[in-house]
């Protein structure tokens, strides 16, 4: 289903880990670039096209939260997947409330977080595809109507 | 039947069929509709997997959470905190997820889902608060009732030095509401607590990582100025009150440590002889050492919360001993003897505290006189001292001195006294650090005095050891450090770096007895070691996780290979080669640490909210989100509830190719089929599906199983059975064919590519079963559910135990409740996964025959035979045991 290699940015101030799970993941043929920050990476957003987004919860500065509530304001096509040390109910809430795809503990098996990732990325797949289809008809206008309606 | 219509599809089908009118040809208009629903089929189906796929891990993780409590093995709050908010997680995207399948109509779920979650973070967060807020305390100003905010060791310090009048040194302790400023002023916690939940426990080489990151950590992290200026003070006032140079002994006193029971032997450190100016550099080694590898794996051991032990830190005028050591006032192990037991060295009490000299050992008679009963005074060649400039070191001990005892018999007396007069204030058994200082006259310093248990000593066992055990025997000396018998591979630890090989169930072999060791003794089942007495901490925490030890055998790393298997007798000071059965028979069972521990208690508390199951009968009227008491229980209702959307949405509307089609193999068939996503090798028009247009792995398998041994009818019968199936017939309108509910009364599969779904009522019995078949082994899975029927509950429950028997045969995981069995398995490759689908296909068909089994155990196994026959011979198929392809 996906032709198209998804684009994915990893985010985590742990140095050493971000290194070593993009590594792994450049070896397995994935489009993977990482930044250690909630602020830089924000920068990356505006200036890249970027499919999902991995991110990491504390971080000093902007931490994951405030993150991704910002990714989803802006960019609400974009999956986020928390990937954190941080196994603290009251995050993992407001990360799902805020539409984080899911939220992940590490460590992780790296197969399990690639089945994460194709399944964020099918789910983008799926709505792009309804788009395209709206696109190709007139149904672009019927789907503002419906949601008037 | 009544399937409730979506308003916002209506509205879609009404609105398209008013573009219609306007612009379209029927024809172009059919197709983008069918494109447009085909696209939102494939956002569904997705939605589902999705569903799927967090419904496994959820109850994946309620089986690890299960399994913590009934195995016994040592956990940590970290593994309840990221269990806890994983399951969460995952039970969040199920209701999610079925939000997209219904949206809105099981809104309520997000209500129940908030309420059990807040329960559950409420028990979590349960911390008790700090009132008294004072940062420094002098020791004069402290008693036993300030445990909590000094700790253990210091409050006990304390009271024996204000109540009973006992020497100890000046000073002043840094509390546990210090330790919690501290940590809070630089956020340190959280840190914490995100570094233990990255690393997976189980690799032995990551605690040895993760200790030395958190201790860095701590170390690194700065101490609040008004703290500092506190401590300045103290010791400002400590200085004038010191006749001689100050120099500091600092010592954790952790709440919780000391009370009896519980030893935290030597894990937590105590720096000796510090300058002054480096109290601050010392208080935070001190700190941190409450994240040694030995204290992580302790508290994990004995399931201590990290949170619940605050570092109480005392800071003391350094005693610089002629000599000292450690004073038991009883045996400890032997409840029966209640001499005093003085062990006693040359210098620092230390190395008599950590087992790595050799020291005298005095044992006293506790009556009036204190009659000296026994000496011991082996050769001691080195001595631990104060270094002049800061720290402690080993120095050689003088010729003449080697052999002399380490205390002459007045102070000897008076020690003996004093133990006798602690003990009697505390009315328990003490063990006491002290140390003597000058000669003239000397005068004994109380160190540390805590209460411990003292144990029943095995029955003096009579064992008999055969004239061929004797030839075995390797070493038949030592000193006793814990009682028991083992046997094990040994395996002989020198470094550290050996702490990282240490195998499971082995026999610990070392030189000496040092608190390094510790760790390993959650794995070791026995210890021997050449050097050390039972006074060190080694043989106390030895003692504590009833691992039997037996010190102070000499040359025995010499005697013993690695990997030889050999037993140890720890009361009968033998070691022999191989396994001694005749001894092993005496050998007692292990007690379950766990079970009394705090992490434990909260984990079941925990546990309440998550694991039982309330939900069982979907047709029963309790089957609702209102009934939902556990994260279980939610977990039921969505997967019930989302099949029933899927099914619902592909038979309301009218694209055939989204429809359930009827199966047709020669015949059509009572099987009806809704294609998910890649389910059919191609498009399928009109209302028959064959068997050679299907692709669905999973169901191709299953139906392999379902067909490959006819039924032979229902078997014959007793009257008593058949007046039961009758009776219950009758009474239970579910069962009643013209009155089945919903869409059970056929047999419907889901199915795409590599997964299938199916419900089904064969006979008088209801079962589910649901298969993902995949590339990706880690998540295959099959999950069965099989439930009801006729016949009495007796009956009901015979069949399904059958059933979970003999499934669990062919390795999958059987949980029962009720009459309700849920099979399951998983994370196993392409085609032992369809083998097992064959199996429950063959089941599924066969049962049937169940349904009026008698309750003879003879016809019962005569099945269980038939049906493994058929198995074999038909299928093809091993039972599990006999099958090498499983993990």
């Amino acid at each position: 289903m996906n032709n198209k290699p998804m684009k994915i940015l990893f985010v985590d101030d742990e140095v050493a880990f971000l290194e070593t799970l993009i590594k792994r993941l450049k070896k397995r043929g994935m489009d993977v670039s990482g930044t250690n920050s909630g602020e830089a990476a924000i920068t990356i957003l505006e200036a890249n096209l970027v499919d999902l987004v991995v991110l990491d919860v504390c971080m000093p500065g902007m931490d994951g939260i405030e993150v991704l509530k910002k990714i989803k304001g802006k960019w609400p096509a974009i999956e986020v997947i928390m990937l954190t040390g941080h196994a603290c109910l009251e995050a993992a809430g407001e990360g799902m409330e805020t539409g984080a795809f899911d939220y992940l503990l590490k460590p992780i098996d790296i197969d399990d977080l690639l089945f994460k990732l194709e399944d964020a990325y099918d789910k983008i797949q799926i709505s792009k595809g309804k788009i395209k289809t709206d696109e190709g008809g007139l149904n672009l206008n019927i789907k503002k109507t419906v949601k008037l309606g | 039947m009544c399937f409730p219509a979506y308003p916002w599809w209506d509205e879609m089908g009404r609105f398209l069929r008013y573009l219609k009118n306007i612009f379209f040809s029927p024809r172009r208009k059919k197709s983008q509709e069918a494109a447009l629903v085909s696209c939102d089929f494939k956002q569904r189906y997705h939605a589902f997997k999705l569903l799927l796929n967090a419904n496994n891990n959820a109850l994946e993780i309620m089986g690890e959470i299960e399994k913590l409590l009934s195995q016994g093995r040592p956990f940590g709050m970290s593994s309840i905190n990221a269990n806890c908010t994983a399951v969460l997680v995952n039970i969040y995207r199920m209701i999610r997820n079925l939000d997209r399948l219904a949206p809105g109509k099981y809104g309520a779920l997000f209500h129940r889902f908030d309420a059990i979650q807040s329960d559950i973070n409420h028990i979590l967060k349960e911390k008790p608060l700090v009132e008294d807020k004072r940062l420094v305390i002098f020791i004069s100003d402290i008693d036993m009732t300030m445990t909590d905010l000094v700790g253990g060791k210091m409050a006990n310090l304390g009271e024996v030095k204000n109540v009973l009048g006992v020497n100890v040194p000046d000073g002043f302790v840094l509390t546990a509401y210090a330790c919690e400023y501290f940590f809070g002023y630089n956020n340190l916690q959280l840190e914490i607590n995100r570094l233990i939940q990255a690393v997976p426990f189980d690799d032995i080489n990551k605690p040895y990582k993760l200790s030395s990151q958190i201790q860095q950590l701590i170390i690194n992290a700065r101490l609040p100025s008004d703290l500092k200026k506190l401590v300045e003070k103290a010791l400002a006032a400590l200085k004038e009150r010191s006749r001689q140079p100050l120099t500091l002994a600092l010592r954790s006193s952790a709440l919780g440590e000391d009370s009896a029971g519980i030893s935290f032997a030597g894990q937590y450190r105590t720096v000796l002889n510090v300058c002054v100016e480096n109290i601050f550099q010392a208080y935070k080694e001190v700190v941190a050492s409450k994240y040694s590898v030995t204290a992580i794996s302790y508290r994990m051991n004995r399931g201590f919360r990290d949170e619940d032990i605050s570092m109480c830190v005392g800071c003391m005028a350094m005693i610089d001993a002629v000599s000292g050591g450690v004073a038991y006032s009883c045996n400890p192990f032997d409840i029966h003897n209640d001499s005093i037991f003085i062990h006693s060295t040359w210098g620092l009490p230390k190395s008599v505290v950590d087992g790595s000299l050799n020291s005298d050992l005095f044992v006293v008679d506790r009556n009036p006189g204190f009659r000296l009963i026994q000496k011991n005074i082996p050769e001691k060649d080195k001595k631990i001292v104060c270094d002049p400039e800061e720290g402690v070191c080993k120095i050689d001990i003088a010729k003449d001195f080697q052999l002399l005892p380490s205390l002459n018999e007045k102070t000897i007396t008076d020690l003996a006294k004093l133990t006798i007069k602690i003990e009697s204030y505390y009315g328990a058994p003490q063990d006491i650090e002290w140390a003597v200082v000058g000669s003239d006259p000397p005068v004994i310093y109380i160190l540390q005095c805590r209460s411990f248990k003292q144990k029943h000593k095995a029955a003096k066992k009579v064992c008999i050891v055969s004239k061929l055990d004797k030839e075995k025997l390797i070493a038949g000396e030592g000193i006793m450090a814990s009682p028991g018998v083992a046997a094990g591979e040994a395996y002989i630890v020198d470094k550290r770096v050996d702490l990282l090989k240490f195998p499971e169930n082995a026999i610990l072999i070392t030189r000496r007895a040092l608190p390094d060791w510790a760790p390993l003794l959650n794995r070791a089942c026995g210890i021997i070691t050449e050097n050390g007495g039972f006074a060190g901490h080694l043989a106390s925490v030895a003692r504590e996780f009833e691992v039997p030890a037996l010190f102070g055998v000499p040359a025995i790393c010499q005697k013993i290979k690695n990997g030889e298997t050999i037993t140890i007798d720890a009361d009968g000071l033998c070691v022999y080669k191989g396994r001694i059965e005749s001894l092993l028979e005496n050998k007692f069972k292990k007690k379950n640490l766990m079970e009394a521990s705090p992490v434990y208690k909260l984990l079941k508390k925990v546990g309440r909210h998550i694991s039982p199951l309330n939900l069982l009968d979907p047709d029963s009227s309790k089957f609702s989100i209102s009934n939902c008491k556990t994260l279980h229980d939610i977990t039921r209702f969505i997967h019930e509830k989302s099949v029933y959307e899927m099914f619902n949405f592909g038979k309301n509307h009218d694209f055939e190719e989204n429809t359930s089609k009827q199966l047709y193999h020669h015949v059509p068939m009572q099987w009806w089929i809704l294609n998910l996503e890649d389910g059919f090798k191609k498009k399928v028009a009109g209302k028959y599906v064959l068997l050679d247009d299907i692709s669905c792995v999973p169901m191709l398998a299953l139906w392999e199983g379902i067909i490959a041994v006819p039924w032979e009818g229902p078997p014959p019968i007793n009257g008593k059975g058949l007046m039961s199936v009758m009776f219950q017939a009758t009474a239970n309108p579910a069962l009643n064919l013209g009155m089945r509910s919903k869409y059970s009364e056929r047999n419907y599969f889901m199915i795409s590519r590599q997964y299938c779904s199916l419900s089904s009522r064969l006979g008088f019995h209801f079962s589910i079963l649901e298969a993902f078949v995949s590339e990706r082994v880690r998540q295959n899975y099959i999950s069965f559910r099989f439930q009801g029927g006729a016949a009495d509950y007796e009956r009901r429950l015979k069949r399904v135990r059958f059933i979970g028997n003999f499934l669990s045969d062919y390795g999958f995981k059987i949980e029962i409740k009720k009459d309700n069995m849920h099979a399951r398995i998983k994370g196993y490759e392409k085609g032992f996964m369809m083998d097992r689908l064959k199996i429950v296909g063959y089941l599924i068909t066969h049962t049937r025959q169940l349904d009026m089994i008698t309750s003879s155990l003879g016809m019962i196994k005569r099945y269980h035979n038939k049906f493994k026959r058929d198995i074999e011979s038909v299928l093809n198929i091993k039972m599990v045991h006999e099958c090498e392809s499983i993990k």
